[in-house]
């Protein structure tokens, strides 16, 4: 039995990945991509989410810190972050649920066990497990001890990766994973440094890696304005990713005309609430969704590379 | 004048129903003025031109206090001293005249005639006959809130074959031929003959209706400048003049015939039951369509027009009595009329074994396109097995079909009650809880579970006796001198349904708020024994004060975020369990003294706000006063993510499971269906809840956004449609209290 850090368990997805999936999200990340979408799962420790509209200013939490981090008086309400130490006292004894735990420590036969609660809806659907983060491969072992209990029950289980992990760390997950699902968010390595604090040398080292072997990929390219909102960024990527498929051909392992596709995801400005109660700027906040237009446009550009794609 | 539709111009079957939607929404907005909210099925009623209206106040369906429209100067054949008329001659004498001075109302747009403006039932004051006292069982029906049922009509399902084979002349023969045979002139004053005085006057009252229409549209034709109006409304004067006393020969005609029967049936007492319409229309559809005289547009035309006029209960597809699936061209066609018409509508798909999936399949893209929560969907399967339960082969069972909010019956051969009685658990809860707080030195959630079994047990004892104390009298009060048309055995045996007119007797007793309770009963084990955060004698003082001053409102946040019904694996779906198993076992201990067979089923219709009103703080947090829990439901908010999956799991663990429902009310994100995947989850969804036992699925697909605006200013979305519970209703009809409570399930689960 292994112990990892998860922020959710969230039921009834049905986009990420084929069918009714359950997709446990595990907590930390290595990239710090400025619009992403999940900050709760960026950092790889428990931290207290303040929402401010819930609170009732009873004064419970202020009660139960021991750190100090949690204040009333005639300002109002206020929290220390760098006090804390995520302990959740002031979280337990919150009755207005103003204040939440992100990030929880649970065993790998806990996940399985809520996993399980939905086999009838996976079976009718031809759905599984996803493991979403967070990054789930920044966690390999309890990542994999998950996975292979699903496996071992018969789910169908699927992995969304950001890709920049050690290719050991990956390697250990794919024996019992049926589905990888990896970003793929800008080709050049500059651009990808600026927009999400890393290069992005070891994911495309990934990515070919990936496509050298068996395992269904499914690509996904969040188009995010100024990041890789042009034709000429998306069609760099298609190229790769036309490279990919030239590359499981060549190595033999091609099962199927889908088994390689590609996704593209337009971003969407729903996460500003959760960047406030974690006390992190977001940066994404001007950014306007992609319109309509130009993600046809885009969506033409990813046709023409002859990858199956799909536009949303 | 009534507003129609001016026909439309060109006059294509597209721009007639637009013009007829149109005319709907005018409909709709003077019945928002002239009524106001309107917390019910939109029925399909049409209100009386101003100068032939009165207002009243009637009693509404949940029991309270509406404002209703009547026709004026309607002579009522008062019998009994209260003011009141009873028995069938006075009703039926009453309601033909109801009938001879109804307004015609014809849509040129339109392809079927007819309307009802009216609901017979506010002419009925008071509804029960004083005479027949049942003061003795007042006490314990306030105690656990029983909707008893007594005096409370329809919710069971006719046989409409029977009138399309027969039609009006047929029927009248029909009364004529038992009448002479059951209650001969000599002996006119036995009961027989006053039930058959009563359908005769219904039938006569039926024709003189249908006349007027064949008169006026005779005479609007010949008035009508343009051919192909002209065309319409001479066929409807044509097609009326035979209907008179003919039966149906073509598919029109059968719509028509039908739409007669249910505006009749809707004005009686409200009567919504249709069944299966897919099958009543097939051999005429296939008989046209081998003519080559009706094309699938039209006959889905000639559908939406009768959907446009009664808002009825109808089931599209299932078994047959062999178990062979009876899904057909026109099951399909019923789905097109409400996807074209864009109406509130109640039309529930079948989803079995061995039922047709492009059904399913095609509902779920017609939820996703119109977002209009149409259809529903039925779990067949699960109703059958469970109506096997009572002893029934299964060839009966299968024929026990859809044709109300939450209910099945067997058409013209069974009296049901469905839908009309209700114990509220939250009532009994209630009751056991301050008793054990008065009285127990050491009080604990065994003793409490204890005495709510007892109280229980007494709820269903006490609704039993009501049943029978109904069945005994109701005949002699207000027969069903409409459903009775059309039932076997009731004509024959000079019998309303109620007094013994049909076959099977399988009474619907349903509970209410089991989220609620079950939610208390893990506050109280999780706050109070487990955690040590509560006494019982501080939550005794928290719910007499209502959660009153700081303290209080910190206790009813403790106490509401504990355990939920619904999340999965906690003491609380624990406790659902077993307060459903525990309803179930009384309920199917034993028949009601006089010996009817009664069927558990969970379900509170619309009434959870009425329910809420008397029922004191709960230990779930709930304030006094606040509604009560949605039918089998979860309250919202029973997961962070409201997972539609939790809920199915949560609502499938709790079935009685003897073929009454226990419905499970959705409620679906719009982006769901933004791809073939997400609506292949959706089916798969529907499908897992009724393989895991669920029997009926209530599904909305609404948009946050649009809810939210809609309830702050409701006129901006006049034409936005919810399935509020088993039915479903223009949401600007609403209540802001009703509307409050679709809100609330948005907002927590999404």
């Amino acid at each position: 039995m292994t112990t990892g850090l998860i922020f959710d368990i969230q039921r009834f997805s049905v986009h990420d990945g084929p069918g009714i999936r359950t997709t446990v999200f595990l907590k930390g990340c290595s990239l710090r991509c400025f619009w992403c979408h999940n900050p709760e799962g960026l950092r790889m420790t428990p931290e207290v989410q303040f929402l401010p509209n819930r609170c009732i200013a009873c004064g419970a939490c202020v009660v139960a810190c021991e750190h100090g981090g949690q204040h009333l008086d005639e300002h109002g309400r206020s929290f220390t972050r760098e006090r804390c130490v995520a302990c959740g006292k002031c979280v337990e004894a919150c009755v207005a649920e103003a204040l939440n735990l992100a990030g929880r420590h649970v065993t790998d036969t806990e996940v399985v066990a809520e996993v399980l609660r939905d086999r009838v809806f996976y079976e009718a659907s031809d759905g599984g497990v996803t493991l979403s983060g967070g990054e789930p491969a920044l966690q390999p072992d309890f990542a994999r001890a998950i996975l292979a209990r699903c496996k071992a029950e018969g789910l169908h289980t699927a992995i969304e990766t950001c890709g920049n992990v050690p290719w050991e760390n990956l390697a250990m997950l794919l024996p019992f994973t049926d589905l990888v699902m990896m970003d793929l968010k800008q080709m050049d390595a500059e651009k990808h440094r600026a927009a999400t604090g890393v290069g992005n040398e070891r994911i495309l080292a990934n990515a070919r890696r990936l496509a050298g072997m068996r395992v269904p990929l499914l690509l996904r390219t969040p188009v995010v304005p100024g990041v890789n909102d042009t034709p000429a960024e998306i069609a760099a990527i298609a190229a790769f990713i036309a490279e990919l498929v030239s590359l499981r051909a060549g190595a033999g392992n091609g099962v199927g005309p889908t088994d390689i596709s590609w996704e593209l995801l337009p971003f969407h400005r729903l996460a500003a609430d959760k960047y406030r109660s974690l006390g992190l700027e977001y940066r994404a906040r001007d950014l306007n969704p992609p319109p309509r237009e130009l993600l046809a446009v885009l969506s033409e550009v990813a046709h023409a590379s002859g990858v199956p794609v799909r536009a949303h | 004048m009534l507003q129609t539709s001016s026909a439309p111009i060109p006059f294509t079957l597209e721009a007639r129903y637009k013009a007829l939607r149109a005319t709907k929404m005018a409909h709709t907005a003077e019945k928002w003025q002239i009524i106001g909210a309107m917390n019910h099925d939109d029925w399909g009623l049409i209100l009386p031109p101003p100068e032939a209206r009165e207002i009243v106040q009637a009693l509404s369906g949940s029991g309270v206090l509406i404002n209703d429209v009547r026709l004026k100067d309607i002579p009522i054949a008062v019998n009994h001293p209260s003011g009141g008329f009873f028995g069938p001659v006075a009703v039926g004498r009453t309601f033909r005249a109801l009938l001879e001075r109804h307004p015609v109302y014809i849509d040129p747009a339109a392809s079927l005639a007819g309307a009802t403006m009216v609901n017979f039932m506010s002419y009925r004051k008071p509804h029960w006959n004083p005479d027949m006292d049942f003061s003795h069982l007042h006490e314990a029906q306030h105690r656990y809130q029983i909707h008893s049922g007594i005096g409370a009509t329809q919710h069971f399902c006719p046989d409409l074959a029977i009138g399309l084979e027969l039609g009006w002349g047929g029927l009248l023969a029909k009364i004529g031929y038992y009448r002479e045979l059951n209650a001969p002139e000599h002996d006119a004053r036995t009961a027989g003959a006053d039930f058959y005085d009563g359908l005769t006057d219904v039938v006569l009252g039926m024709q003189d209706w249908i006349g007027r229409h064949a008169v006026a549209a005779r005479e609007m034709a010949a008035a009508e400048p343009r051919p192909e109006v002209r065309r319409n409304l001479a066929e409807i004067a044509e097609m009326n003049e035979w209907l008179i006393s003919h039966p149906p020969r073509t598919f029109r005609e059968a719509c028509q015939w039908l739409l007669w029967y249910l505006v009749a049936a809707r004005m009686y007492n409200g009567s919504g039951a249709i069944g299966r319409l897919d099958v009543l229309l097939l051999p005429y559809y296939e008989r046209d369509r081998a003519a080559g005289t009706l094309t699938n547009d039209e006959a889905a035309f000639h559908i939406a027009c009768l959907l446009l006029r009664d808002t009825g209960y109808i089931q599209l597809g299932g078994p047959d009595a062999t178990g062979r699936d009876v899904t057909n061209p026109v099951s399909y066609l019923i789905l097109e009329a409400a996807h074209r018409m864009k109406i509130p509508a109640n039309i529930g798909v079948c989803v079995g074994d061995t039922t047709d999936p492009g059904l399913l399949t095609r509902g779920v893209e017609i939820m996703f396109q119109d977002r209009l929560g149409v259809p529903k969907f039925l779990g067949v399967d699960r109703t059958v097995e469970g109506f096997a339960r009572n002893g029934y082969p299964p060839e009966l069972s299968r024929q026990r079909v859809y044709s109300g909010c939450h209910w099945l019956a067997l058409p013209g051969i069974e009296y049901t009650m469905n839908d009309l009685v209700k114990i509220n658990l939250a009532a009994v809860f209630q009751t056991a809880l301050a008793e054990m707080l008065e009285v127990s030195r050491e009080p604990g959630t065994a003793e409490l579970w204890s005495r709510f079994a007892d109280h229980l047990r007494r709820a269903v004892a006490v609704t039993a006796e009501g049943l029978d104390f109904h069945l005994r009298h109701m005949g002699d009060v207000f027969p069903e001198l409409v459903l009775d048309l059309l039932c076997h055995g009731t004509i024959e045996r000079g019998l309303d349904a109620a007094a013994g007119g049909v076959d099977y007797y399988n009474l619907c007793v349903d509970a209410a708020g089991l989220a609620t309770v079950a939610d208390s009963f893990a506050a109280c084990a999780h706050w109070i024994e487990r955690e040590g955060r509560l006494t019982w004698t501080q939550l005794k003082h928290y719910l007499e004060s209502d959660w009153a001053g700081e303290d209080g409102e910190r206790a009813r946040r403790l106490m509401k975020r504990g355990p939920r019904f619904g999340h999965g694996g906690t003491i609380a779906d624990e406790y659902a369990m077993h307060i459903a198993r525990l309803f179930t076992d009384l309920v199917k201990e034993k028949p009601t003294p006089a010996g009817y067979n009664m069927i558990p089923g969970l379900f509170s219709w619309a009434s959870m706000i009425a329910m809420g009103k008397e029922i004191a703080a709960t230990p779930n947090g709930r304030h006094a006063g606040d509604p009560i829990s949605h039918g089998p439901n979860p309250d919202p908010g029973f997961r962070k993510d409201g997972a539609p999956t939790a809920l199915a799991v949560a609502v499938a663990a709790v079935q009685p499971g003897y073929g009454n429902t226990a419905p499970l009310q959705l409620d679906l994100d719009p982006g769901l269906g933004r791809d073939d995947a997400g609506i292949a989850a959706v089916t798969a969804l529907i499908r897992s809840h009724f393989a895991l036992g669920g029997t009926q699925i209530n599904l909305n697909v609404l948009d946050k956004a649009q809810i939210l605006e809609a309830h702050r200013d409701p006129g901006k979305y006049p034409d936005l449609v919810v399935r509020v519970t088993g039915f479903s209703a223009y949401f600007a009809s609403l209540s802001p209290e009703f509307r409050q409570l679709v809100v609330d399930r948005i907002v927590a689960e999404t």
